[in-house]
């Protein structure tokens, strides 16, 4: 089983502190406009977002793998709900590698494989360095055109 | 390139007259309002202006809309300023439907549209053709879509197919969809003698006249009995619509209607004893009113339903008022789901439903009624040989997962007393401890969760029911499983239970998920998944071997061939 890329903890720290700073935000709101909200709980509640977040991205990296088996991607993630997931590669319509602005920075890369089924339709492993994002979209692309079915919807 | 009906000129002209006709006068006024150099004098020649160009935008939209039949494609190419093509694969059809209004039907006109797996809506619809027209378009792309697939196996002979066919066919065991049905039920509804015969010694000429087997009439007693047994939530809509809309005439009709009762004289007037007794004649009514328009909305959608069977394709009609009437690829079936609610239980019948990736013409999702109500028995036959299933025996999740619906509505029942402790504090009503009967209610609807709850792993399908008030019992083959996937949420990982998801490419609305296997053992869950999978690609071989990919498998039922 592989694992993403280190880095990507990084990636969900920030997003965790993005949570915790628009909560501050709000709760700010509500201390000026609404109910008087004491500073000690305002900061208290940011700050346990935050740690809240950095377990969870630590923990969301340890558990986040996946694998090319012999006829499907394998998956398995999640900290809530641990979903393991079976991608056949003659159900692959096609595979994207994408990056958004933290990850450019961060220098990594999203694989999106498509479906064409109606709920988990598109698959994303995030956070992978941009040459093995590559190298896994070209493997993946190869392997859904080796087997391809001939009963596409 | 062929044209529109030329009635379609004229209803074009009259919408998009109509819609500069509102745009402009609506421009006139919004500038005139805000401005010195627009008066009320030019809203007249707004109005001329406006209507004139959208008359003629709309004969120009008819002009520049053609279609056209080819050897490989359906083309539609569309626009008066910017231009559309469009060509659409007859092997990428999922479905062509032909809808008719009550006016398109008095003049003879009708809307096809024509649906594919993609996108987000309709891929062509053709705003008016001709009923003859129609008709004729439905069986020329049915017959280029069959002669198509047959090109395309051409080298491989079909005498291997028919062998196949005939393993399916045989007298079928009685069906046991769900344990608590007799089987005694469901004798006698094997297929007819040389029941399987007929569509495959056909040479391709006889494809010039198609030949129409009928699989389903829906019988008036079926349909009275599919009207009043089945609920459509649009019901709930159209009286909301119209009481917003007659608030007024509604609340003096309630009020006369409550007053012999002992309701209040006039709304703003009465004690809370009166005030109560509206309150509860106003809810019988609603529900009453509601479920009358459901029952009307139900029998008019489903109205003179029939099912039928030309070479690879389902062919439906229905509709009182407005007509549907499509056509389904065998091939394009992705699962097949026996729905039925309580009370269609307790009498002993069940409705069936074909999904397709495609979109319907009256939902959202690619969902079809195939049988919209039968006894049980003749559906649960009728599925066996449409999908060649054997009969499921049904495994349940462990008795845990029971005491977990248990917790779960305890939960619902909690927050609901909470709610009811929240009115008391506002309102004059006190006794919010009155609200827990709530709780008795608790046990009954775990285990009723819990007794719906199946699935089978069979040979070539994977057969999963769930739900109380409507129950679905869906028939997943193999080869279409998209993705499977195994979850288990934190309260799950402590029982050491999972929820196996088994994803197809019909597109399902939000309010059906897709097929859920719920709480079974983690085990078991592994197993399924690991099953499906494997199963997946053993019949992906299969096929591939097969020079047929269809569903190939003839269903006739000569029970419901009619009187």
């Amino acid at each position: 089983m592989e694992s993403l890329h280190p880095r990507i903890r990084l990636l969900w720290i920030v997003q965790g502190v993005i949570y915790a700073v628009i909560l501050g935000l709000v709760l700010l709101a509500v201390d000026r406009w609404a109910l008087n909200v004491p500073t000690v709980a305002l900061a208290g509640v940011v700050f346990g977002v935050f740690v809240l977040g950095g377990l969870y991205a630590v923990r969301l990296y340890q558990v986040w793998k996946f694998e090319l088996q012999s006829d499907a991607l394998y998956l398995e993630r999640g900290v809530i709900t641990f979903v393991e997931t079976a991608v056949p590669f003659v159900r692959v319509q096609h595979v994207d590698t994408q990056f958004g602005p933290v990850e450019r920075l961060l220098g990594l890369s999203s694989v999106v494989v498509y479906t064409a089924g109606s709920r988990n339709a598109d698959v994303r492993i995030p956070g992978l360095p941009p040459e093995r994002a590559r190298d896994l979209q070209d493997t993946l692309r190869e392997l859904a055109v080796e087997s391809e079915a001939d009963d596409a919807v | 390139m062929n044209r529109l009906h030329p009635l379609s000129a004229v209803s074009y002209a009259v919408r998009y007259g109509f819609l500069w006709l509102s745009l402009s006068l609506f421009l006139v006024g919004a500038l005139a309002s805000i401005s010195e150099l627009l008066s009320g004098r030019w809203v007249p020649v707004a109005a001329v202006g406006g209507l004139a160009f959208g008359i003629g935008y709309g004969i120009a939209y008819y002009y520049r809309f053609g279609y056209r039949i080819t050897d490989d494609t359906f083309d539609v190419a569309s626009g008066v300023v910017a231009r559309r093509s469009r060509e659409i694969p007859y092997g990428r059809i999922q479905n062509v439907d032909i809808r008719q209004g009550v006016f398109q039907r008095l003049v003879g006109l009708a809307v096809v549209s024509i649906e594919t797996a993609g996108g987000q809506s309709t891929e062509a619809a053709l705003n008016f053709v001709s009923e003859a027209e129609a008709t004729r378009l439905q069986n020329e792309i049915r017959r280029r879509t069959a002669d198509g697939k047959r090109k395309a196996h051409s080298d491989a002979e079909r005498d291997d197919s028919r062998v196949e066919d005939q393993e399916f066919i045989g007298p079928l065991p009685a069906s046991e969809f769900d344990s608590d049905t007799p089987s005694s039920e469901h004798a006698g509804i094997g297929p007819g003698p040389g029941a399987g015969d007929r569509i495959h010694d056909r040479s391709p000429t006889e494809f010039e006249e198609p030949e129409r087997k009928r699989l389903f009439d829906l019988e008036a007693r079926e349909l009275l009995l599919y009207s009043f047994t089945s609920f459509r939530p649009a019901a709930v809509a159209a009286v909301l619509f119209i009481f917003f809309f007659m608030t007024d005439t509604i609340i003096e009709y309630l009020l006369a209607i409550a007053q012999p009762l002992g309701g209040p004289a006039d709304i703003e007037t009465g004690t809370a004893g009166s005030y109560g007794i509206l309150t509860i004649v106003s809810l019988v009514n609603g529900i009453i009113v509601t479920y009358l328009l459901s029952v009307a909305y139900a029998f008019g959608t489903y109205y003179g339903f029939q099912l039928g069977r030309i070479d690879d394709d389902f062919v439906y009609e229905r509709g009182l008022l407005q007509r549907y009437s499509g056509s389904i690829p065998t091939g394009k079936v992705q699962s097949v789901t026996v729905t039925a609610n309580p009370a269609q239980r307790l009498i002993g019948y069940a409705g069936l439903w074909v999904e397709t990736a495609g979109y319907g013409p009256s939902s959202d999702s690619g969902s079809q009624s195939a049988v919209p109500l039968a006894e049980r028995g003749r559906v649960y036959g009728f599925t066996e040989r449409l999908t060649g299933v054997e009969t499921p025996r049904f495994e349940r999740p462990p008795p845990v997962a029971r005491r977990r619906y248990l917790v779960r509505y305890s939960l619902v029942a909690a927050g609901l007393v909470a709610v009811a402790v929240g009115v008391t504090t506002v309102t004059i009503l006190e006794r919010w401890y009155l609200a827990g009967v709530v709780f008795a209610a608790v046990p009954v609807a775990a285990h009723l969760r819990y007794v719906n709850l199946g699935h089978y792993v069979g040979e070539e399908h994977l057969v999963v029911r769930r739900g109380f008030w409507k129950r679905r019992t869906t028939i997943i083959p193999y080869y279409r499983l998209q993705t499977a996937n195994t979850r288990r949420s934190i309260f799950q990982r402590r029982l050491g239970i999972a929820s196996v998801v088994v994803d197809t490419a019909s597109s399902q609305s939000f309010s059906d998920a897709a097929p859920t296997i719920y709480d079974i053992e983690l085990e078991t869950a592994r197993e399924v998944h690991a099953t499906s999978r494997r199963r997946l690609q053993s019949a992906l071989s299969e096929r591939s071997q097969d020079d047929d990919l269809s569903l190939d498998v003839d269903f006739t039922d000569p029970d419901s061939s009619g009187p």
